[in-house]
């Protein structure tokens, strides 16, 4: 069980981090707006840690059983290549999970 | 994540045309957020959590994060943290809005909350002089679709325990997903070089915070490379 207590406290800062970055450019648009690095790194880095996030997560399920990294391999693939076809987040996302759920489960059979 | 957003708006009224705007965003929402109730209740959490978070968060690919963070029972300080990687990119999208956000204060301030990747690029291709009303009752449409989502899932999540390994994959799916969608907007493969080459040098460094580390690293990359590209 996840306690829920704990569970609120987590929420609640979660909440406020996103909330406090969502309304960042609102309250300091014109020192934003006056740095060219932060005009740069703003087109840089959202690739970026995205980029990072797939790496490490797709990492982190191929350590959690002895056939990885195969299955998380052909379903991030899978993932990309719908995506950037017929950018349709939900069938990527669903076609990719499904795959990768099948092809575990034999896998590790 | 980023839906299909040129679906022309309907002509006949305002309510049907709010609906039809919406209506992209609530066929991702609905079944996602449904998938992120299902996994929250699934790993242990009371289904109320759910939508508790939808409201408060209302940030997808960081509510999928949470799940094993909170089943692994890690500090609050390292989820608020992981919660602003995660993150980051909205700083840039309000740049944006700036001018276009109405200006009354409890108005803005709940947009500037509602301001997901999907609300974000609707709101980016409406038509000039959309009222005011108008974009906020489609924001917390949006939302509305969010909650719906996460309640449906977590009172399924609730009534049956089902063990299928691999279904934490949705969390890799949203991020492949959001990354295509950053590519597509940037037409430039430096930042992803950048980021694998980061993950590469990190990760022998340290698997514990190799993730940490290669943001650290690309951060510093994308800097110096900002400061070359000023000529």
């Amino acid at each position: 069980m996840i306690d829920a207590g704990y569970a609120i406290t987590a929420i609640a800062a979660m909440g406020l981090v996103t909330y406090a970055l969502r309304a960042l450019p609102f309250v300091a648009a014109r020192w934003l707006q006056s740095r060219p690095l932060v005009q740069r790194l703003g087109r840089f880095l959202p690739s970026a840690i995205m980029t990072l996030l797939l790496v490490h997560s797709a990492r982190g399920l191929a350590q959690e059983h002895p056939a990885g990294p195969w299955p998380e391999s052909l379903a991030v693939a899978l993932v990309l290549l719908l995506q950037w076809r017929w950018r349709n987040p939900l069938l990527s996302i669903l076609a990719g999970t499904a795959v990768y759920v099948v092809t575990r489960h034999f896998s590790t059979a | 994540m980023q839906t299909a957003t040129d679906t022309q708006p309907a002509r006949s009224g305002p309510a049907s045309s709010l609906l039809a705007l919406s209506a992209p965003v609530a066929m991702g929402y609905v079944p996602l957020g449904a998938v992120f109730g299902f996994l929250f209740v699934q790993a242990g959490a009371a289904w109320w959590l759910a939508p508790l978070s939808s409201l408060l968060v209302y940030a997808g690919a960081a509510q999928y994060m949470m799940i094993p963070m909170l089943a692994a029972g890690l500090p609050v300080g390292t989820i608020a943290l992981a919660t602003l990687v995660v993150n980051l990119r909205h700083i840039f999208y309000g740049l944006s809005l700036l001018d276009s956000l109405p200006r009354g204060r409890l108005r803005r301030a709940y947009l500037v909350f509602g301001l997901t990747d999907e609300t974000y690029s609707i709101l980016t291709t409406l038509p000039p002089g959309t009222s005011q009303r108008q974009i906020t009752l489609l924001v917390l449409l949006n939302q509305g679709w969010w909650v719906l989502g996460s309640t449906l899932g977590a009172l399924i999540g609730a009534s049956a325990q089902v063990h299928l390994a691999g279904l934490d994959f949705v969390l890799a799916a949203l991020f492949a997903v959001l990354a295509v969608e950053q590519w597509r907007s940037r037409r430039h493969a430096a930042p992803i070089w950048v980021a694998l080459l980061s993950y590469a040098l990190a990760y022998p460094l340290t698997q514990r915070h190799a993730l940490v580390v290669a943001i650290a690293l690309s951060i510093a990359a994308g800097i110096l490379l900002a400061e070359r590209g000023r000529d």
